[in-house]
């Protein structure tokens, strides 16, 4: 029993000297592995990234991946305003106002705000997005010295009372011809 | 008071200022001299050089549009910083957090820069590298909590979780420590020491106190949160983390407080383990001797603070060379692996100096 008790407690001692080492020998190889690229050994003498803007190479939009997720943009005469975004969107980056339109069909999207400060460009939104009017554009460079500007407004604005009312009005009679036909 | 005087003291009574003035003088004016000639200067030094060690670790271009050689990356840095708005307009959380950077200071006049900078040698000079780091955990937690959302909460108190699990290791390998030094003031550690790196507190009582030192240098860093263990604060978590708050002024005040903390650390395992501020004999004989004590104050502060900035430019390298560990695995590291080596280190330590007591007493 002594004996048993011994050898597991230097078999546990053992494994744990073992797990040491090769961690430790782990974390030296990882360091001589940087350590070239610290004296430019070799032919570890360029930098594997470029200094931005880059006279030379300067990418552009146009030299992205296609399926680059950059700054989103939404075709308003698209978009009907069902806030399945809204919904989505992880960090409550996107603010949708609707209100019914002149059409009972279509909404009026009166406000439609991507705060840039939140988005995190996961691409949920556009991928929820029926009538596709949400899409990311190739744009990357958005940065602004004021927080406000990097909120970016797609929506069409507020209507007057005057405009809500004539609209109401329109749905009535639409309401009243359809259901005089049926 | 350390009861003997520091040399800024000595500085104004060979001024001609009556010596119970000088007395009370030289503390407020050696803190100040400590904070703006040593702590803001080191500060500097060791922004730029570990943004330029790590790009070219990382095979990256690096800090290089600031001045030549981006010299004055830190300074365009902090600059930017004072500029840009602030996430949360609260005027109240800014001034305790102003407030907490002002507790991490506390310590100051323990910071071991060499024989005549001590204002306050004690017993307990070992121990405040401690307190400020638990004052430095404590403000981030509340950091967290303030942000109102989960990932910040559960931010705060993983860092936390990481601080406490890290802290036992650190304070048995200053146990060890003392065993060897008899002692846990800074004097004792130090002139337990010499210049000559065979007589280092880290390769005495071969291998617990080598133990010891690498044990206590990896449980700082995890203690502080500083990388590669600080996935915590470095993390950015969807709706924002523990330091997703702070920006501008609030981040400088913040990270400015997080580099003392840092650097009190590193220069107290200087001290412990690795020979501290002391010069070869005959040029400490030479500068005692000539009566020349700015110039020895000087001397052994160049000579803490390289040592100092060597180990910090070592954690740069393994920390830009490693990912960064996870919270529960820097946990994992802490009970499993450092508290026993730690623990090994004091008992071999203690053994070793007992058995040497006994063979030759």
């Amino acid at each position: 029993m002594n004996a048993t008790v011994s050898a597991s407690v230097f078999s546990a001692v053992w494994a744990f000297c073992l797990r040491l080492w090769r961690a430790l020998r782990s974390i030296a190889l990882a360091c001589f592995t940087t350590l070239p690229y610290l004296f430019r050994w070799g032919d570890r003498r360029r930098e594997a990234t470029e200094q931005y803007p880059d006279p030379i190479s300067s990418r552009t939009a146009e030299d992205l991946p296609p399926r680059t997720r950059g700054l989103l943009f939404n075709d308003i005469d698209r978009c009907t305003g069902c806030r399945e975004c809204e919904r989505i969107c992880p960090t409550r980056a996107i603010h949708i106002n609707t209100e019914p339109g002149a059409n009972n069909n279509k909404l009026w999207v009166s406000t439609f705000d991507i705060d840039f400060a939140r988005c995190i460009f996961c691409g949920l939104c556009t991928e929820v997005c029926e009538p596709a009017s949400l899409t990311h554009t190739r744009q990357f460079e958005g940065a602004a010295y004021d927080r406000r500007d990097l909120v970016a407004g797609f929506g069409r604005g507020q209507v007057t009372e005057e405009q809500r009312a004539k609209w109401a009005a329109l749905r009535r009679m639409t309401d009243l011809e359809e259901g005089g036909g049926e | 008071m350390s009861g003997s005087m520091n040399w800024v003291e000595r500085l104004l009574q060979d001024g001609g200022v009556p010596p119970v003035a000088a007395e009370w003088l030289s503390i407020p004016l050696a803190l100040l001299i400590a904070i703006f000639g040593v702590i803001l200067p080191s500060a500097y030094w060791y922004s730029f050089w570990r943004r330029k060690l790590g790009a070219d670790l990382q095979a990256r271009v690096g800090p290089n549009r600031a001045g030549a050689f981006g010299v004055l990356q830190p300074l365009s840095d902090f600059l930017k910083l004072l500029q840009k708005m602030p996430q949360v307009a609260s005027r109240t959380g800014a001034r305790w957090r102003r407030l907490h950077t002002l507790a991490l200071f506390s310590s100051v006049a323990t910071l071991p820069l060499g024989s005549a900078w001590l204002l306050a040698g004690s017993e307990l000079g070992v121990l405040l590298p401690f307190w400020s780091a638990f004052v430095l955990t404590m403000g981030a937690l509340l950091v967290g909590l303030e942000r109102g959302s989960v990932p910040g909460w559960m931010g705060g108190i993983r860092l936390v979780a990481q601080a406490v699990t890290a802290a036992f290791p650190a304070l048995v390998c200053v146990l060890a420590a003392g065993a060897r030094s008899s002692g846990f003031s800074w004097k004792q550690f130090a002139l337990d020491q010499s210049f000559s790196p065979l007589s280092w507190g880290a390769l005495g009582l071969f291998p617990f106190q080598l133990i010891a030192f690498g044990v206590f240098l990896i449980s700082g860093l995890a203690l502080l949160n500083a990388e590669p263990f600080d996935t915590a604060l470095g993390e950015r978590d969807l709706q924002g983390g523990v330091a997703s708050l702070l920006s501008g002024e609030d981040l400088a005040w913040f990270e400015f407080g997080r580099f003392y903390v840092f650097l009190h650390w590193i220069l107290m395992a200087v001290v412990l383990f690795l020979g501290g501020w002391q010069l070869p004999a005959a040029l400490h004989e030479w500068a005692t001797s000539e009566d020349r004590y700015i110039l020895l104050a000087a001397m052994e502060l160049a000579v803490v603070l390289g040592k100092g900035f060597l180990v910090m430019l070592g954690v740069t390298w393994v920390a830009r060379s490693l990912p960064r560990l996870r919270v529960d695995h820097v946990t994992d590291l802490s009970w499993r692996v450092l508290s026993p080596l730690a623990l090994v280190a004091l008992i071999g330590s203690a053994a070793f100096h007992l058995v040497q007591g006994a063979v030759h007493p």
